[in-house]
């Protein structure tokens, strides 16, 4: 299949160092090679084509052929390669040293024939004669001599500035022999957030008037930089007392952008965002009522700790990471150790193992099922390169994807990378074991490598940006690679768990998407990230500590938004409302209507967030409805929060619905039959549904709706209808359907 | 939430949100209309949007069709170029088609040839967004940036005109989904999706119609009583999640009260031989449907020809490690010109020709000069992983599409292409010349009106486009 969607994942990277010293004009001033001077492939010619687009994947560096028969390396990584496609191939007549303007390659580009890409180069333009004098001088081959690109620098590198705003960035390429060179106008540059920033091709930035923070990146060659701005909004307002090191530094960076902080949220907000925060459960009308009649001083913090030592809370993380990890039910026979990696991933959870132990019993799995019920991650995960992929992903927030083939455009990461990286899963021996249809998962003795299919070279384990470490045949690499990931000086480990768990939290994480942390792609708060990642480390990897730390913080208490910072969906300056998740969001009816769901292989009365794997997403339209991830791949972002049309005619009518509405064990026909008031039914009712007292207008509202059952003789039935109904009418609201 | 006072609550008696209310009443009708978009809508041109109750089907082949193979076939072409298919004279003199296109050149004198599409996106994400939202950047991105044509006359008529028809306003029948979408607009504007193939007898569209006075009733009641609780604040934020809600939730109350809304999508109410004339399978049924569904006031109607009856990978998308092209367009061709064609007939036959504008095209052509290369696996319409086959790739700088209805005149040519259809040579219609005349039937003037994105910013449908002359009707 052709590249029908090549959706470019960007991978990290860790930048190419942004000098502070800017060049000096007069380095900057050192310009393209003079015309009499020998031009170079590599650093005239090549930056041009892929500034051009030539090169890009869905163009001359598309998968297999290239297009129309003339094929490029993916951004021009392989100078040598592209060489001989440019000058050698099509007998030659991509280039035309004796009349260098009838140069095909020149031709096409101008769309002086035609060209299915259209013109891309002006033949007036500069970028048209540096390309013609490189031909005219007999179009050199790359070489030896040619300086190599050692650093690029981005000026400015971070700024302050107003919406409406322009500025030009400069771009000076450093070469090995010393020169620097002016690239502004042959760097590839993309805003992070188009409606904050927009860069033109030249490096022009036009600041938007969305206030916060943007992020241009900066490609030339094989290096890429940033530049950062920051658009105020207005005056620096007085901030809320801070509870937390976080809330020190989410005020100072409002602060910074002019922006207010909301005040704290109610007590009922609160209670009812933590607990289905922590928990995923709603919680309980006792509870809501004793918390909201408390009047202790640490009240807050108490109903925090409750929480987490709640089985709810190993349940609820326990169904994140079983998606994550790939818990899928491929074949029925697959329920055992299905049933056994959710057991060990919510035990972990409810013991609060540490996290680094945590992943050290997942990633160096051995043994079967039973003895070890994590090798099923390699059950579902059988080839190293996904092995590598996920692992990355996951847990150091990597997208190593790109680099099997190519180098990703914003990353550092080579193939050499990927497939050193691989190398840590190279010596993984399977063999039947005891249990059927389960294999033995374990270290096969041997010196670990993985062959790169470009030059068949095998490549030795080498963790990413480490230095490669002798590995004996009898030492397993994947404790090695874990040792080397878990390690406190780590830059990947502990920020992708933290900015993973801040987005469970606040629906954004400080970078986005929450696992790809690459230097081209920074958090909005810098510090806060690293205060947090370091906080994480000398907790020892205590996930409670860090779910504790978030939820106590000021920040995470908040209100929703405010006059001032309401459009702010970048800085955490106010609560923002979350649709629930869909297990969440089932659980909750069934709470509210007193019914139960029921799932194959599971006793009656099992929560959706305690399932076990993705199987039942098959059998629970519901779930699908509303987003439950299949478990397809290790990105959260396989769980869709959207609503859609089809999910609201499921809440307004299904028949599933309409069900655990009317069951004679539920909570409407229990209150149409028992004996007392109905606004103490309707206060139970919405304490239990949105965490809350009703307001005067609710208890009358609903008062009156009851009343019109009428009462005497076959009144209990029109009753329960009309307790249905006002079941139905509050998990029908934004309140109910809503996390805020 | 705290507690409100008594006196307070009695005021609000008459419902929380009532100003809100009111404001949808009046402007919106019952859809709704949040008070997020009616304070966008405020900073728009709400004149260079026609109340008007115009519609438009899109009939979209993704991957694109092969122009020589197909509406521009140029047999005077060598034989790297031109293909296997004979040209047959059309209804109008001096246009031929290939052969394989009998029934649809029958009706030439019906339908609008456009030759001289042009786009500059040589990929299917970026062509994609260029003929869909005009995005005119030509590197591949996976979102859009802007709204599509249809998310975006969602939007705009769900500001201006009430709309009392139960049905969507925007409906898809296997819609081109993938690289398009509402961007700023928001997901409230998605189309409503019917997926699966509508030719099966275990075909239905799930969840539609109440048809119990009974329970109708009592969904109206415990929808005013949803109203009157609803105590979450509103707040005039940028929470498109939740102004989605609202909209979805109002349609779902349509859909599931108004008979009308089940029999729009009800096939069965057709006669046999109408659905013969059609094709008895996925394509020729969703172009019926298509046809109902504008029948029954739905605005919007896109419909992807893809799946199985396109060979292999199941797209247009013909290089040569996909199909061989020319097996490829034979497999289709039967069931794309029965659907089309029937298609047209019933735009005229049910006097449809006015209101109703159909455009068939996909994101580009392909390449004139045919490609060799090892299929990358067997299936319909490719041969054995490893066997040479013919192939073409993409070639945005021309291709074809055909119009009809919307009053245009027909059996228009428009534009052509050079002797090799490598280029155009006359009346260049670019993507935003497109997205101008879709506009244009659909009462609303591209060139004047913008839509706030998210950053607030007032960005026009169209930058540079004007509708296609001889496409006005």
């Amino acid at each position: 299949m052709c590249s029908f969607g090549h959706r470019s994942t960007s991978l990290l990277g860790l930048l190419v160092m942004l000098q502070a010293t800017a060049a000096t004009a007069a380095d900057s001033a050192n310009p393209v090679s003079p015309a009499s001077a020998p031009a170079s492939f590599v650093n005239d010619v090549m930056p041009i084509l892929t500034k051009a687009g030539c090169n890009s994947g869905a163009c001359h560096a598309k998968a297999g052929l290239g297009q129309n028969g003339f094929r490029l390396s993916v951004l021009g990584f392989e100078p040598a390669e592209d060489y001989e496609h440019i000058v050698y191939e099509a007998r030659g007549r991509r280039i035309s040293v004796a009349a260098p303007d009838e140069s095909l390659l020149l031709l096409k580009a101008t769309a002086r024939v035609p060209h299915g890409g259209g013109r891309r180069i002006d033949s007036s333009a500069a970028d048209y004669q540096a390309i013609r004098r490189w031909i005219e001088q007999g179009a050199p081959p790359p070489s030896a001599d040619d300086p190599d690109l050692v650093s690029l620098a981005v000026e400015p590198v971070s700024m302050t500035v107003s919406a409406g705003a322009t500025a030009h960035l400069q771009v000076t390429a450093r070469f090995s022999d010393g020169g620097t060179r002016d690239v502004t106008g042959q760097a590839v540059y993309e805003s992070n957030d188009p409606a904050r920033a927009e860069v033109d091709a030249d490096g022009t930035v036009r600041i938007q008037k969305l206030a916060g923070r943007a992020t241009v990146m900066v490609r030339y060659q094989g290096l890429v930089g940033v530049a950062t701005f920051a658009v105020p909004a207005g005056p620096p307002a007085p901030m809320p007392k801070t509870r937390n090191f976080i809330d020190d530094l989410v005020f100072e960076n409002l602060t910074s952008l002019g922006i207010p902080a909301s005040p704290e949220s109610d007590d009922s907000v609160f209670l009812r965002r933590v607990a289905l925060d922590i928990t995923g459960t709603l919680p309980s009308a006792d509870r809501a009522a004793a918390f909201l009649a408390s009047s202790a001083a640490d009240k807050r913090e108490r109903l925090i700790e409750d929480l987490l030592q709640s089985s709810e809370y190993a349940d609820f993380f326990a169904n994140k990471w079983t998606a994550l990890l790939k818990n899928r039910r491929d074949d029925s026979s697959d329920l055992l150790s299905n049933f056994a990696f959710h057991a060990w991933i919510r035990d972990s959870l409810l013991t609060n193992k540490p996290y680094d132990a945590f992943v050290r019993e997942l990633v160096g799995a051995t043994g079967n099922v039973i003895s070890s019920p994590p090798v099923t991650w390699y059950k579902r995960v059988k080839d190293p390169k996904e092995q590598i992929e996920d692992v990355a992903q996951l847990f150091l927030g990597v997208r190593m994807q790109c680099a099997q083939c190519h180098h990703h455009p914003f990353e550092r990461w080579s193939q050499d990378d990927y497939y050193g990286m691989a190398a840590f899963f190279s010596q993984v021996g399977r063999k039947p074991s005891s249990v059927r249809n389960e294999d033995f998962i374990f270290h096969k003795r041997g010196p670990a490598s993985f062959p790169n299919p470009r030059t068949s070279a095998g490549v030795k384990p080498v963790a990413l940006g480490a230095v490669p470490q002798p590995i004996s045949a009898d030492e397993d690499p994947r404790l090695v690679l874990v040792d080397w990931m878990v390690a406190p000086s780590n830059p990947f480990f502990s920020r992708v768990l933290v900015n993973r768990y801040w987005k469970h939290f606040f629906g954004r994480g400080l970078v986005e998407p929450e696992d790809d942390l690459r230097d081209t792609n920074p958090p909005t708060n810098p510090r806060l990230l690293t205060a947090l990642a370091e906080h994480f480390v000398a907790s020892k990897f205590d996930l409670k500590e860090l779910v504790r730390t978030i939820v106590n913080s000021q920040t995470y208490q908040a209100a929703g938004g405010i006059e001032g910072n309401q459009w702010d969906m970048q800085n955490f300056s106010h609560a923002s409302a979350r649709r629930l998740p869909a297990e969440v969001l089932l659980d909750a009816i069934d709470k509210v209507a007193e019914s139960t769901s029921s799932f194959a292989d599971l006793p009656t009365g099992t929560r959706a967030i305690a399932l076990p794997d993705t199987s039942y997403n098959r059998s629970s339209p519901f779930l699908k409805a509303f987003g439950r991830p299949e478990g397809a791949s290790v990105c959260e972002c396989e769980r869709s929060s959207s609503p859609n049309l089809v999910q609201s005619l499921f809440m307004v009518n299904a028949a599933d619905i309409k069900a655990k509405l009317s069951s004679p064990q539920g909570r409407a026909a229990r209150y149409a039959r028992e004996d007392r008031p109905d606004s103490a039914k309707i206060h139970e009712l919405t304490l239990a549904a949105v965490g809350r007292e009703p307001t005067m207008h609710e208890l009358l509202v609903a008062a009156i709706y009851l009343g019109g059952a009428g009462t005497g003789k076959g009144a209990e039935a029109a009753r329960k209808e009309r307790f249905e109904d006002l079941i139905w009418a509050l998990m029908n609201t934004k309140e109910f359907v809503f996390n805020h | 939430m705290g507690s409100k006072s008594f006196s307070e609550a009695m005021r609000l008696c008459s419902g929380p949100g009532n100003r809100r209310h009111f404001l949808q009443a009046g402007l919106a009708g019952f859809t709704g209309l949040s008070l997020p978009g009616m304070l966008r809508l405020r900073a728009e041109h709400p004149s260079a949007v026609r109340p008007s109750s115009t519609a438009v089907i899109m009939v979209w082949l993704p991957g694109g069709c092969s122009q020589l193979d197909t509406y521009d076939p140029k047999p005077g072409a060598s034989s790297e170029y031109r293909g296997p298919f004979r040209t047959i004279p059309t209804k109008i003199s001096g246009l031929h088609f290939t052969e394989l296109l009998p029934r649809q050149a029958a009706l030439a004198d019906k339908i609008t040839t456009v030759r001289s599409m042009t786009q500059t996106a040589p990929g299917h994400p970026a062509g994609s967004m260029q003929m869909l939202s005009g995005d005119m950047a030509t590197q591949d991105k996976p979102k859009p940036k802007y709204p599509d044509w249809m998310c975006a006359t969602n939007y705009l008529r769900s500001q201006q005109i009430a709309r009392t028809n139960p049905l969507p306003r925007y409906v898809g029948i296997n819609p081109p989904l993938e690289y398009n979408g509402p961007a700023y607009v928001g997901d409230a504007y998605q189309p409503f999706t019917v997926s699966g193939d509508p030719s099966l007898p275990t075909f239905s569209v799930p969840n539609l119609g109440v048809s119990n006075p009974g329970e109708l009733a009592r969904l109206q009641r415990r929808a005013d009583l949803r109203q009157r609780l609803d105590g979450l604040q509103r707040v005039v934020d940028r929470q498109l999640e939740m102004e989605a809600l609202d909209q979805f939730e109002a349609q779902a109350m349509m859909l599931l009260t108004d008979p009308r809304a089940k029999d729009a999508f009800d096939l069965s109410r057709e006669d046999d031989k109408t659905r013969d004339r059609y094709g008895r399978n996925a394509w020729g049924q969703q172009l019926l449907m298509a046809r109902r569904l504008v029948e029954a006031g739905v605005d919007i109607v896109t419909t992807q020809l893809s799946g199985p009856l396109c060979g292999r990978v199941g797209n247009w998308d013909d290089h040569a490690v996909n199909h061989h092209v020319f097996d490829a367009l034979r497999f289709r061709a039967d069931a794309y010109d029965q659907a089309v064609a029937a298609l047209i007939e019933d735009v005229f036959d049910r006097g449809l020709d006015k209101r109703v504008l159909v455009v068939v095209t996909g994101e580009f052509g392909h390449t004139p000069k045919i490609s060799y290369a090892a299929s990358t696996g067997a299936g319909n319409a490719s041969g054995p992983a490893g066997t040479q086959q013919p192939g073409r790739d993409h070639w945005p700088a021309a291709f074809s599409n055909i119009w009809f209805g919307g009053g245009i005149q027909p059996g228009q040519i428009v534009g052509a292409t050079d002797s090799r259809a490598e280029a155009v040579i006359d009346r260049r219609c670019t993507a935003h010349d497109f997205l101008a005349t879709i506009y244009h039937h659909l009462g609303i003037d591209s060139s004047r009106v913008t839509i706030q994105d998210f950053a607030g910013r007032p960005t026009h449908l169209v930058e540079n486009g004007r509708p296609i002359p001889e496409l006005i009707g």
